[in-house]
């Protein structure tokens, strides 16, 4: 009886609370919500910003550019050797002609280079496909290194420059991100500790009284605890409610940006589960500030 | 001074409070209580007595362990409380139920809720939870009002609620720190009935106060304080002068 009495009590004991001081109730839950919604959007940037980084990648493939006087045996000879290459998972010869036809197909379709010329200046060349493992900058790295030197390649046709760079800014705003979301998640810790206090002192009467009758530190703490539990999953609900708001009104503007600088781009919003992460992370928040506020108490 | 015994019972009955060589110190060299020793039986009904800064109210709160001595034992039921651990505290103060002069009652709760906190406290089940407020503010003439709140009452009943609270629990002891200072001479001898009922069914009842009409009128056994010393222990049926 005892295991169901204590938890209704306190559950009306924190909701008590909240409707005794419904204002420092609301600033901390909306204090939570402006921080995750900045913590949010930092995470939707970084989630979107890997996605497409992982999509670059995958799209990923060399081009061995070949010697025009390249023998068929040379060229079987040195697709055997680019196949041996690691990371290497498969190789498509494209003659001149099929170059040709897929430039004019491709960037030729609006602006005519080729137009006029009677003969074809593309050279033959081994399309190569990477392993899903071998798609990063470093396999990218070892490819290149051991296709660039081999007899019979002229050039090769690569983006690991920009992969890299990009990489490296996912990499750097991640943990900027990272340090921002920290700072302003202790900010609002002590903010929402604040209003606990604040809870505190409108209820030093009950407090006292329920002190005087024999009330367990930890049954005068859960109420609060709870109280920063309710207000940091409010605080999550509201920030995940305006992410996804924002989320629908500035993608369809993003979204032709971004497909003209990577060719194609489907913004993603957060799965089910991060977006629970982050409602959880803002009840989080409101218990630590509870616990912070506690901490800091003379309860007894 | 050494222990006495209770004054005037037939049979001696065992102590509920034995206090030695108690004293309270807030500034060094300076007492608020100095060496007080005396016992308490159970089922007794004790005035503490003297003037303003005697060291009355003092007395009350190491006995509900609001403040902790710095020196001597309190025994209760056999255990030193003055070693009491933090943990402990609410144990004890489920035990021993406490009435104050300001009544300190929940503005914004009904007579019900303020007595029933006491009660949910510890866990009691809901229903036998409003069985008990409802028995226990009958007791104090208040089962009708009990969905009143406290501002809607006299001061007297006030206090009244106060002391149901204070009793609901069934505590072993009662400690009123002037639980009559703020009543009219009615009003007060309304509240001491009570209180002296409660005595009269086992529970020991301590009551500081500094109305000597109140004393000369119930004649109990009262300790006079002065100074932080328990200067006199008057028996029940003596004169407190």
């Amino acid at each position: 009886m005892r295991v169901l009495t204590f938890p209704r009590i306190l559950v009306a004991s924190a909701l008590r609370g909240l409707r005794a001081s419904p204002v420092t109730a609301v600033v901390g839950a909306l204090t939570l919500a402006i921080t995750l919604v900045l913590v949010g959007t930092f995470g939707l940037a970084l989630l979107n910003m890997r996605d497409l980084l992982e999509r670059v990648g995958s799209d990923i493939t060399l081009s061995a550019y070949l010697s025009p006087d390249l023998s068929e045996s040379e060229r079987a000879n040195l697709r055997e050797r680019i196949a041996s290459v690691e990371g290497v998972e498969s190789i498509e010869y494209v003659s001149p002609e099929q170059a040709r036809e897929r430039f004019e197909a491709g960037v030729g379709a609006r602006l005519p280079l080729l137009e006029g010329l009677e003969e074809n200046p593309l050279p033959a060349a081994f399309e190569i496909s990477l392993l899903p493992e071998a798609r990063t900058p470093a396999g990218l790295r070892i490819a290149v290194e051991s296709i660039e030197g081999l007899r019979g390649v002229d050039d090769l046709g690569y983006g690991l420059e920009w992969v890299e760079s990009y990489a490296r800014l996912v990499s750097l705003f991640g943990v900027a991100a990272t340090g921002l979301s920290v700072i302003m998640a202790l900010a609002a810790l002590l903010i929402v500790s604040n209003t606990i206090h604040l809870a505190f002192y409108a209820r030093r009467d009950e407090l006292t009284i329920l002190s005087i009758v024999g009330a367990s530190r930890t049954f005068m703490a859960l109420p609060f605890v709870m109280e920063g539990f309710v207000q940091g999953a409010v605080g999550g609900l509201l920030a995940l409610g305006c992410l996804y708001t924002g989320f629908l009104l500035v993608i369809p503007a993003v979204t032709s940006g971004l497909a003209l600088l990577f060719g194609h781009a489907e913004p993603q919003f957060f799965s089910t589960l991060e977006g629970g992460a982050l409602v959880a992370g803002g009840a989080l928040l409101g218990v630590l500030g509870s616990v912070l506020a506690l901490a800091g108490s003379r309860l007894r | 001074m050494t222990s006495t015994p209770a004054g005037g019972a037939a049979a001696p009955s065992p102590a509920a409070v034995r206090i030695f060589h108690l004293s309270k110190s807030y500034v060094a060299g300076k007492f608020a209580l100095h060496n007080i020793s005396f016992e308490v039986a159970k089922g007794e009904f004790l005035f503490l007595t003297g003037p303003s800064g005697a060291g009355k109210t003092t007395l009350l709160k190491l006995l509900f362990a609001a403040e902790r001595p710095s020196e001597g034992q309190i025994i209760l039921r056999g255990r030193n409380i003055a070693r009491l651990r933090e943990t402990g505290i609410p144990k004890l103060r489920r035990r021993v139920g406490v009435v104050f002069q300001d009544f300190k009652l929940l503005a914004r709760r009904t007579l019900e809720e303020n007595v029933r906190i006491a009660l949910e406290v510890v866990g009691t089940p809901v229903r036998e939870a409003r069985a008990r407020t409802f028995s226990i503010l009958k007791q104090v003439g208040l089962q009708e009002r009990r969905h009143h709140y406290p501002l809607s009452l006299s001061g007297g009943e006030q206090q009244r609620v106060a002391i149901a609270r204070a009793l609901v629990n069934q505590p072993e002891i009662l400690l009123a720190d002037e639980p009559t200072g703020n009543l009219d001479a009615e009003l007060t001898l309304e509240i001491m009935d009570l209180l002296v009922g409660a005595a009269a069914r086992g529970t020991t009842v301590l009551v500081a106060t500094h109305d000597r009409r109140l004393i000369d009128h119930y004649r109990k056994r009262t300790l006079v304080l002065e100074g932080g010393r328990l200067v006199r222990d008057v028996p029940a049926g003596g004169r407190s002068a």
